[in-house]
């Protein structure tokens, strides 16, 4: 094989080899190195499902982020600044991928340069110093009736994490927990965990949040939320953190005697039919897949959606950054879950309940979306 | 006029030079303003393909919906003398996809309809842009088979597969894409929309155009539309394993099956550093010392499926195999399978530039083709991971190394230019499968000669008068 000859330039044309231009070293050279552009990526990637460009591509994107590294492409390019915004950080391409690219990683430090000064998205910025405010979150949760902090962490009980944001708009989801999780504690003062600084252009600043709250809750964390447990448990370690399908399934196969008697659910005197929605993070982050399903088995007919694994379009702050392409992504699930008669869908993520929950709406759906652990709350005597 | 050599053709006028007003607000007309891309970022990831080390960005990208903005697009660019290079996937290994002239990239992607699928006649008829799995998936729901199972088979298109005439996992037994092309529409660089072929089986009127236009890379003409042939799905299909101490042992073992008569769906053997790479990805469980594995396969009937894989195993026991494992079920032997299938992205875990070849022996020459590939790259200081299709004699020696590593990229050229020339001597072929493209274009002739060369350099111009389509690749 030959290459053609190397070029200094970059006119239409002009063939070049990838080793002619100097990195401006804004990646880390081996993951950018670690894709060969087989393309493998491209048939489970949602967004290049709706428009087969390249660049809405997972392989398209890295071509992208190559050229903003070696000095194609300035950071001003449109289509650098929509790109960056464009992915939806779901890591799904991860999983397929047999040369092993850290696609999220490669993401993580795209936005990180991308989205600095007035680059920064608002809503972005808005909610990355929003979440920041430790105090605020702590009043937001007591207002909304969520669990009550019970003062320093005991290292020897499991910790129950308060996602940010769930506390103020999920509050009966941490309430629900502690009935499955007698023996845990809430320790106070816990601030964000940093998930959605990284994924929005902050990755240097959430390692140390991630750090913080690993200091406040020494031990094992227990968290409700798929995006924070995977976040955290790449910063802090899987052994630590556990997000709460996991825990609850390890706990109860390795001593039956600690689950609660829960029954069947029924709905109009039927079965309940329950799909799920794979929390991206947790399911192409962390590998945790079974254990949402094997516990909504326990109590009713589970029944998975074909797009069950696929994201759901709620993805931090994409919702509001890319309204259009976020409910594109999502209504091939709406189709399904109609089809299918759900009564349920069960989410593992505070930002995919609230993107289904728009969804069902908008779709005018009968579907109930609940948290998983509110939904074994249902299958509790009364 | 450019003339890039003496004996080349010669490339359009408007190769190498920025796409001018009048013909972006044509091609925005033809196919709509959102299907036309042309800031540097937006043609920025149409700049390469699947291939290293190669890449060259395009004026524009230009995606049509339909046959008739295909045929629009192209008359356009033939009267304007605008390069043209028609891009599917872009999963190919060959550079064939890569603008080298700039121009027009056509990007046939939007057009994903499947038109039909007859079980009573056998056949599908697809656009260009349907994928070669979601064709295979959509034939097997009606029990029937798609037999060409090229490795990027979840990311390739039909189209592509066919002007790459792309090979794959199941060549032995039953052949390459060109065996199951019925027929094609096909636009001509002029404009004109022919069809070649079609829904029969026997038709010898005029030349066999589909089969020229199949392995065309793109030069000839743009294909929008392909029949397909489907065969009934076997009843059956088996995997099993063998490991050996090298790779010229598992060559020997293959040549042994062939010798006992069979032909089985599938012999893929893989050396010890993909085995290795491939592990790390899949995770199965496979022997990481072994110097060799031998996936072996066969598909059929329940009776004919045992004998033949209870033959190919005693046959690799016979010539020194240190184990031979069966797949338990259907779900084990397409885990082994869909392993191979990624070997060559999972070498990308060795190194940053995985530089992969695809020359091709007459089979019985396997083990010691295996073997000059050896001391060529041990010659040459590079490291060489070697998998490939073994009922095939096609191989696929992959060169992995690290740019900042001084002259390597000399050093691998050099080794492949022996190996293209060790292949030709013993009557094999410079490419088995992933075609000429860019990538070996400097070594066509030295397969073809001379006079095949100048007969290519007619057809193109036949053709394609203008000499806008893929300019400079194969018969420019």
């Amino acid at each position: 094989m030959t290459a053609a000859p190397e070029h200094s330039d970059a006119e239409a044309g002009s063939t070049l080899t990838d080793s002619a231009l100097k990195p401006r070293g804004i990646f880390d050279p081996d993951l950018l190195a670690a894709c060969i552009s087989c393309g493998f990526c491209l048939p489970v990637c949602p967004t290049y499902a709706q428009t087969k460009a390249e660049a809405d591509s997972p392989r398209g994107r890295i071509t992208l982020m190559r050229a903003l590294d070696e000095g194609r492409l300035d950071v001003d390019d449109s289509t650098l600044q929509e790109q960056a915004g464009r992915c939806l950080g779901c890591r799904r391409c991860e999983t397929v991928c047999p040369a092993g690219v850290k696609y999220g990683e490669l993401l993580e430090q795209w936005r990180d340069h991308q989205w600095r000064g007035r680059h920064t998205p608002p809503v972005a910025a808005a909610l990355r110093a929003g979440v920041r405010v430790t105090p605020a979150l702590t009043a937001g949760g007591l207002v909304r009736g969520a669990a009550r902090p019970t003062g320093a962490a005991d290292p020897q009980r499991p910790h129950l994490m308060l996602g940010c944001l769930e506390r103020s708009l999920f509050p009966k989801v941490s309430k629900a927990v502690l009935k499955f999780l007698p023996d845990a504690d809430v320790p106070a003062g816990q601030g964000c965990c940093g998930a959605l600084h990284a994924h929005n252009g902050g990755s240097v600043e959430a390692a140390e949040m991630a750090q913080r709250l690993g200091a406040t809750m020494p031990g094992t964390i227990v968290s409700t939320s798929g995006g924070c447990a995977a976040y955290l448990a790449h910063q802090l370690g899987h052994e630590r953190v556990k997000e709460i399908s996991e825990f609850l399934l390890a706990r109860w196969e390795a001593d039956p005697g600690s689950m609660p008697s829960l029954r069947r659910l029924t709905v109009d005197g039927r079965p309940a039919r329950v799909g799920l929605k794979d929390s991206c993070q947790l399911r192409n982050g962390l590998g945790v897949i079974q254990p949402p399903r094997a516990l909504i088995a326990k109590v009713a007919d589970y029944v998975e959606l074909p797009s069950a694994g696929v994201c759901c379009g709620g993805a931090g702050t994409y919702s509001m950054l890319q309204p259009e392409m976020s409910k594109a992504v999502l209504d091939p699930t709406l189709v399904q879950a109609r089809e299918a008669d759900l009564d349920y869908l069960v989410a593992l993520n505070v930002v995919c309940t609230r993107q289904l929950q728009a969804g069902v709406k908008r779709a005018r759906l009968r579907v109930k979306v609940v948290h998983l652990v509110e939904l074994l709350e249902l299958a509790l005597p009364d | 006029m450019i003339v890039s050599d003496s004996t080349s053709l010669p490339l359009p006028r408007g190769a190498g030079r920025p796409i001018d007003q009048q013909t972006l607000d044509d091609l925005r007309r033809i196919v709509g303003g959102q299907h036309v891309l042309t800031t540097d970022g937006d043609v920025e990831p149409y700049s390469r393909d699947a291939t290293p080390l190669f890449r060259a960005r395009p004026g524009v990208v230009v995606l049509p919906a339909s046959t008739g903005e295909v045929s629009a697009v192209l008359r356009m660019a033939s009267e304007r003398g605008i390069p043209v290079t028609p891009r599917g996937a872009g999963s190919n290994l060959a550079a064939a996809t890569i603008p080298e002239h700039g121009g027009i990239v056509l990007v046939l992607t939007r057009m994903t309809t499947i038109k039909e699928i007859s079980p009573d006649e056998l056949l599908a008829v697809v656009e260009a842009g349907v994928t070669t799995a979601e064709l295979a998936d959509s034939a097997a729901a009606l029990g029937l088979l798609y037999a060409p199972d090229p490795g990027s088979r979840t990311v390739s298109t039909v189209a592509g597969n066919v002007a790459m005439c792309a090979g794959g996992l199941r060549g032995l037994k039953y052949g390459v894409t060109r065996n199951y092309v019925l027929g094609l529409e096909v636009v001509l660089p002029t404009g004109e929309v022919i069809r070649t072929g079609g829904r029969l089986w026997k038709d010898v009127a005029g030349y066999d155009l589909t089969r020229l236009l199949t392995g065309s890379e793109g030069t000839l003409g743009v294909i929008t539309e392909v029949t397909v042939a489907l065969l009934p799905m076997p009843a059956v299909a088996r995997t099993g394993v063998a490991y050996f101490g090298s790779l010229a042992d598992a060559g020997r073992a293959v040549a042994g099956v062939i010798h006992d008569g069979l032909v089985p769906a599938t012999l893929e053997f893989l050396d010890n550093r993909c085995i290795n790479a491939v592990e790390d990805f899949a995770k199965l469980g496979l022997d990481r010392d072994a110097g060799a594995l031998l996936l072996f396969g066969d598909d059929g009937t329940a009776e004919s499926v045992e004998r033949s894989l209870s033959l190919m195993a005693a046959t690799c026991e016979r010539t020194g195999a240190r184990g031979v494992t069966m797949a338990k079920d259907i779900a084990e032997s397409e885990a082994l399978l869909t392993a191979r299938r990624c070997s060559l992205p999972a070498l990308a875990r060795l190194a940053p530039v995985t530089m992969l070849e695809d020359a091709t022996v007459p089979r019985p020459r396997l083990a010691e083709m295996v073997d000059r590939i050896d001391a060529i790259a041990a010659r040459h200081n590079v490291v060489v991971a070697t998998f490939g299709h073994a009922g095939d004699g096609n191989l696929h020696p992959t060169i992995v190394f690290d740019p900042a590593d001084g002259d390597v990229r000399h050093r691998a050229e050099a080794a492949f230019g022996e190996v293209f020339d060790t292949a030709i001597e013993m009557g094999g072929t410079i490419t088995g499968e992933h075609g000429v493209g860019a990538a070996k274009r400097p070594y066509l002739q030295r397969r073809l000669g001379a006079d095949q060369m100048a007969l290519l350099r007619r057809l193109k111009a036949a053709f394609d008068p203008a000499g806008i389509l893929n300019p400079g690749k194969l018969g420019s």
